[in-house]
């Protein structure tokens, strides 16, 4: 027997996974219905939420919070459409057994047409965010983006992909891909509905952006640094919640060998292990005096320092400062307040200076949510006045017309009555001096202004702009005789008038002035 | 194609002799009526199940149940003012969405060749389901406060239904559910705009308009109007070798 050699088997032209990987990528991005549909998203952001957002001041934090809901909500329908559209491709067009029989297993082409659409959803979101981020960087005084608001929303459309995609996959149906959407929008738009106060589990919603009680607040990020506690808890959430749908795709059986469910279940318990861990960092959180949401287990308490700016100040007789952020409501406030503070300029016990500062917020029973200043509203040596900008303050965002206003009728009576003495519990001469010192400057009283500053909120009570507690302008009523006092006051030359204030104002103060003194 | 596809295809088509070939059909065209066999009775009622089998009517009229019970149970619920304004438009659409998805036909160009029937049968199925959709959550608000009341179900449903079956006409069947997906944030956007301000006060995003407001309601009828007729006379763009 002679032995021969058979001639080698050649071996199988393989390329490397990763190109075969980056190959089937390619192709389902050439072949994906969200290609199509980035148009329809982007208009849906447009109309429903950019023209939105471009309409506010350009305050990174107004901007960034008002991105991140309304980005979810206006991507969720499209991008979930379009994912169950394509989950239910092989299904529509009988191609299943076809493709069964390929070298590919099926979780592995059905995560590259996962990562096809979720890719496109994600340049078009993208665009979105470069064009108002762009915007804001041209437009803002001071500050830069905040990012946390563009990831959550970013985190979320992989995460409304992979669930529509295994729905598509998994119901194939031509009801699927319509229902899934609208079940998106649904959850995602009457999900902030459960919550009630800051320590809500349903908080982890991709459109909470900030305490949902209070709205978006322009404070967040201007005097302390924003707090990426709870968006970290969202991001964890819509990471896991990811994670385990996909898992989910490879779990039935006939989806691949035995050895794919097993990594399969291991990596969908991951991911549900991820999600429920982020759910109930998300119910620890608590309102914190800034005004954003503080989870313990998250928290940096670096981040609670407050921020070092220069402020931007004016000319007037008082100088009045403002965070650089709101730089642009410089010149309305100085000129409301200018004919205020040319009265009181100079005198014992006036501000030397008008300092914007930081809202406080407290959490009350409910939804409620208290805010106002942190102390009085005049302090420290030399006396500063502090003052809460209308622009600051949670609800509807206002125009610099009626920011200026606000001021002028709210703030500049409070900034004389904080010299004077003037409150609730003050003398009548008080009453008669701070009047006609409004009535000289030509300022609109403000004593029939309804306590509590109305806004659109969810039950938001809270102060009038730049007053503390157990201060405010309280005044004289007309026909009383503390306001003809005030009118007699009024009428002096101002010199006068000043000389008076000068060397009777410390008594005035102290109550020990009744209105018969008044010049 | 299933069993009950097959039939539908076999049902819709014109009773002619399996005799009548092609190469015959010039010549006894004319003597066809004489020749046609007299129609079984219950014809219409079969070929009525069977179109309606063959387009998932059923499953849609479980579909817009489903919406109206949920609805049901949602308004029973608390909802502030923007959630009660909204929930009703969602539910709306989705009645309308799953109207608007009967329309794809899984037969395709054979069917549209030989089904003389079919416009009828298109235009009475659309119809019956609007008004069962309209009905259906007019019902589910009764007793309880469903925003903007009846004549906003009656506007809101035959509006988007309309737009889907435009988009089912002029887009594809398949892919009919984006025109009133795509229509949904707008509208919901137009019932917030009523609270922040600047509105969005163009009727055709009826929604946003009160549900007395004429020409919010001649915008959806018109948009209905269109789709009825443009899917009664030409049907659905069927995609090629795709079904359900």
């Amino acid at each position: 027997m002679t032995a021969t050699k058979a001639p080698a088997r050649p071996a199988p032209v393989t390329s490397p996974p990763g190109l075969a990987a980056a190959r089937l990528l390619r192709l389902e991005l050439r072949h994906n219905a969200m290609l199509w549909m980035m148009p329809v998203a982007v208009a849906l952001f447009w109309v429903t939420a950019g023209r939105k957002i471009m309409a506010t001041p350009p305050l990174w934090s107004l901007r960034a919070a008002g991105l991140q809901p309304n980005a979810v909500l206006a991507f969720a329908s499209p991008v979930a459409g379009a994912a169950a559209w394509m989950g239910s491709r092989e299904s529509r067009r009988r191609t299943t057994d076809l493709v069964n029989i390929t070298a590919r297993p099926r979780p592995v082409r059905l995560l590259a047409t996962w990562a096809a659409t979720t890719c496109w959803a994600l340049v078009a979101y993208l665009v979105c965010v470069a064009v108002v981020y762009g915007v804001t960087a041209h437009q803002a005084t001071w500050g830069g983006p905040l990012w946390w608001p563009a990831l959550v929303a970013g985190a979320s459309l992989p995460a409304v992909t992979a669930l529509g995609f295994a729905a598509g996959a998994l119901i194939p149906s031509r009801f699927t891909a319509p229902l899934v959407t609208i079940a998106a929008f649904f959850v995602l738009a009457l999900s902030t509905q459960l919550i009630h106060g800051s320590q809500s589990y349903w908080q982890i919603s991709p459109v909470v952006a900030a305490p949902w009680d209070i709205g978006p607040d322009p404070s967040a990020g201007t005097f302390y640094a924003y707090q990426p506690d709870l968006p970290l808890a969202q991001v964890m959430f819509l990471a896991g919640l990811t994670v385990a749908v996909l898992g989910a795709l490879a779990l039935p059986t006939g989806a691949g060998a035995r050895s794919w469910r097993r990594s399969a279940m291991a990596v969908t318990a991951a991911g549900l292990l991820a999600a429920g861990t982020a759910v109930a960092l998300a119910g620890t959180g608590r309102l914190d005096s800034h005004g954003m949401i503080a989870i313990p287990a998250l928290h940096d308490a670096a981040s609670d320092r407050p921020l070092r700016y220069t402020p931007v100040c004016s000319h007037t007789a008082i100088p009045v400062c403002l965070n650089p952020a709101y730089a642009s409501y410089l010149p309305a406030t100085e000129a409301a307040l200018a004919p205020v503070l040319d009265q009181i300029a100079g005198l014992p016990g006036a501000p030397a200076r008008i300092s914007q500062a930081a809202v406080a917020y407290r959490q009350e029973p409910g939804n409620s949510v208290g805010f106002g200043l942190a102390g009085r509203a005049i302090s420290g040596a030399p006396p500063v006045f502090h003052l809460l900008l209308p622009a600051e303050l949670p609800g509807p965002a206002i125009t610099t017309t009626e920011q200026a206003s606000q001021v002028r009728s709210i703030t500049g009576p409070n900034v004389i009555a904080s010299v004077t003495g003037d409150g609730p519990g003050a003398s009548q001469a008080q009453h008669a001096v701070t009047t006609a010192l409004l009535m000289a400057a030509r300022a609109v009283p403000s004593h029939l202004q309804p306590a509590g500053t109305p806004t659109a909120s969810n039950s938001v009570a809270g102060p009038l702009p730049g007053v503390a507690d157990g201060e405010r302008y309280v005044g004289a009523a007309p026909g009383s005789p503390a306001y003809a006092a005030a009118r007699r006051f009024a009428t002096l030359p101002a010199a006068a008038r000043r000389g008076w204030l000068v060397q009777h104002l410390a008594a005035l103060r102290a109550g020990r002035i009744g209105l018969g003194q008044l010049p | 194609m299933t069993t009950d596809e097959t039939r539908a295809a076999a049902a819709t088509a014109p009773a002619a002799p399996p005799a009548a070939t092609s190469r015959a059909a010039p010549a006894t065209a004319a003597a066809l009526g004489t020749l046609r066999r007299p129609r079984p009775p219950r014809a219409g009622a079969r070929l009525v199940r069977l179109y309606a089998t063959s387009r998932r009517v059923p499953a849609a009229v479980t579909a817009v149940a489903a919406c109206a019970v949920v609805l049901r149970i949602a308004l029973a619920g608390h909802w502030d003012t923007y959630g009660a304004l909204q929930l009703p438009l969602v539910f709306e659409t989705a009645a309308a969405t799953a109207i608007t998805v009967t329309v794809a036909s899984p037969l395709g160009e054979p069917e549209r060749l030989t089904g003389r029937w079919l416009p009828y049968l298109r235009l009475t199925v659309t119809l019956v389901l609007t008004g069962v959709a309209i009905g259906a959550l007019a019902a589910a608000g009764t007793g309880a406060h469903l925003a903007g009341g009846t004549l906003d179900v009656l506007r809101n449903v035959a509006g988007i239904t309309g737009i889907g079956l435009l988009c089912a006409a002029v887009i594809n069947s398949g892919l009919a559910w984006i025109g009133p997906v795509a229509f949904l944030p707008p509208g919901a956007y137009a019932l917030y705009t009523q609270w922040h301000h600047p509105a969005l006060t163009t009727p055709w995003l009826w929604p946003g308009r009160p549900s007395r407001d004429l020409g919010a309601a001649i915008c959806a009828g018109l948009v209905f109007a269109a789709g009825v007729a443009v899917i009664t006379a030409r049907g659905a763009r069927d995609p090629a070798g795709e079904r359900d």
